[in-house]
């Protein structure tokens, strides 16, 4: 799979809305910032940029963790349940907990955007 | 806001391709009157630059002020974009559950929010309105996300020098661009190469170590503060300048 480097990649483009030289789109990433807090007001330009590579990396230390669940049960497929493990075993994780949790019946209905911004009930 | 109390939450409708994603509450139950002027009143933060036909709307008429209403699409990363991410790190044959992917979409947008709060307090505390990538960084290492920081700094700092060769234009809120390889040694193992521009007038002797001018106006920068204007070294592990500067003094 092609993968931009990270020169070609920032060269052909600066700050802009486009998922060319950022594997995540600023805007959106602009806009769940936004979403954090009620008091969050404004965002420098580099912000969402940083946030772009930093996604990156967590998405990528997250797939790994739970792939190596995936791998203890001697299966190829990765499963909600291998995440969710990854986030147990891993203390850097805790502010997933909630957000993972199993005791979740209905699907994704406790996705909140910031767990300590209203407590809804579960 | 009553609304709040008895919100359960967003519930994710299974999509197909071409929908690019509804979203429903749960339930919402209000008492609050109608909206007297009988119309829905699409806020700003409800509709998106590429309005969806498909997204459903509730019938509150209070929608404007209410933040539930937020498309799926609007909160969380594009799957497509998270799908690529995750199988650079995965062997060929491996296999990801839809449920997977929706979940770790999700924990990056939890991600975002952890990280930017955090930074937000820090900019409230220091009585900021912006906030910076420093901010960002630094919250990573107070959260505990010690290992992304140097990554993220020589990505930051190449995408700065990368950016000062195009923008001829200095901006407001320009930030001191690059820590001087001289300075301290151990800030030097974070930029490594020496800065490829010669600065000529527009270097500022430096209490902080810090330096402007790349952003093409050979009088050093917009700011009017010299040495030290926001800088990233309580995130570099303490490879800061200078001893006894304050990064955010000319914040204050």
């Amino acid at each position: 799979m092609r993968q931009a480097g990270i020169y070609s990649g920032i060269l052909s483009g600066g700050i802009s809305g486009r998922t060319g030289p950022h594997s995540l789109p600023l805007a959106r990433i602009k806009k769940i910032m936004k979403r954090s807090g009620e008091d969050v007001k404004m965002i420098s330009g580099e912000a969402p940029i940083v946030f772009s590579k930093a996604c990156e990396l967590f998405i990528e230390e997250l797939t790994v963790r739970a792939w190596m669940v995936t791998l203890q049960g001697k299966r190829r497929t990765l499963h909600k349940e291998d995440v969710m493990a990854a986030v147990s075993a891993t203390d850097l994780f805790d502010f997933l907990v909630d957000l993972v949790s199993v005791s979740n019946g209905n699907g994704h209905a406790n996705v909140v955007a910031n767990s300590h911004d209203m407590v809804f009930e579960r | 806001m009553d609304s709040a109390a008895l919100f359960q939450g967003f519930q994710r409708i299974s999509r197909s391709k071409s929908d690019v994603g509804t979203l429903s509450p749960v339930s919402i139950t209000t008492n609050t009157p109608a909206n007297p002027n009988g119309s829905l009143d699409h806020s700003p933060s409800l509709t998106d630059t590429n309005p969806n036909p498909n997204s459903t709307f509730s019938g509150d008429a209070n929608n404007n002020n209410n933040n539930c209403m937020v498309r799926e699409q609007d909160r969380f990363m594009p799957i497509a974009n998270v799908i690529r991410i995750m199988r650079k790190v995965l062997p060929t044959h491996a296999k990801i559950s839809d449920e997977a992917k929706e979940t770790i979409q999700e924990c990056v947008s939890e991600y975002i929010s952890f990280i930017t709060s955090e930074a937000n307090d820090r900019c409230q505390r220091e009585q900021r309105k912006t906030i910076t990538a420093e901010d960002i960084i630094w919250a990573m290492s107070k959260l505990g996300f010690d290992d992304y920081i140097e990554p993220l700094s020589v990505y930051l700092q190449k995408y700065r020098e990368l950016e000062g060769d195009h923008r001829g234009a200095v901006r407001g809120d320009a930030l001191p661009l690059k820590r001087s390889q001289s300075d301290v040694g151990g800030g030097g193992g974070v930029y490594g190469a020496p800065p490829p521009y010669s600065l000529g007038q527009g270097y500022h002797g430096y209490g902080g170590g810090y330096y402007m001018g790349v952003y093409g106006d050979g009088s050093g920068g917009s700011s009017p503060q010299s040495g030290g204007g926001g800088g990233c070294s309580g995130a570099m592990g303490g490879g800061g300048g200078g001893g006894g500067y304050d990064p955010y003094g000319p914040y204050n």
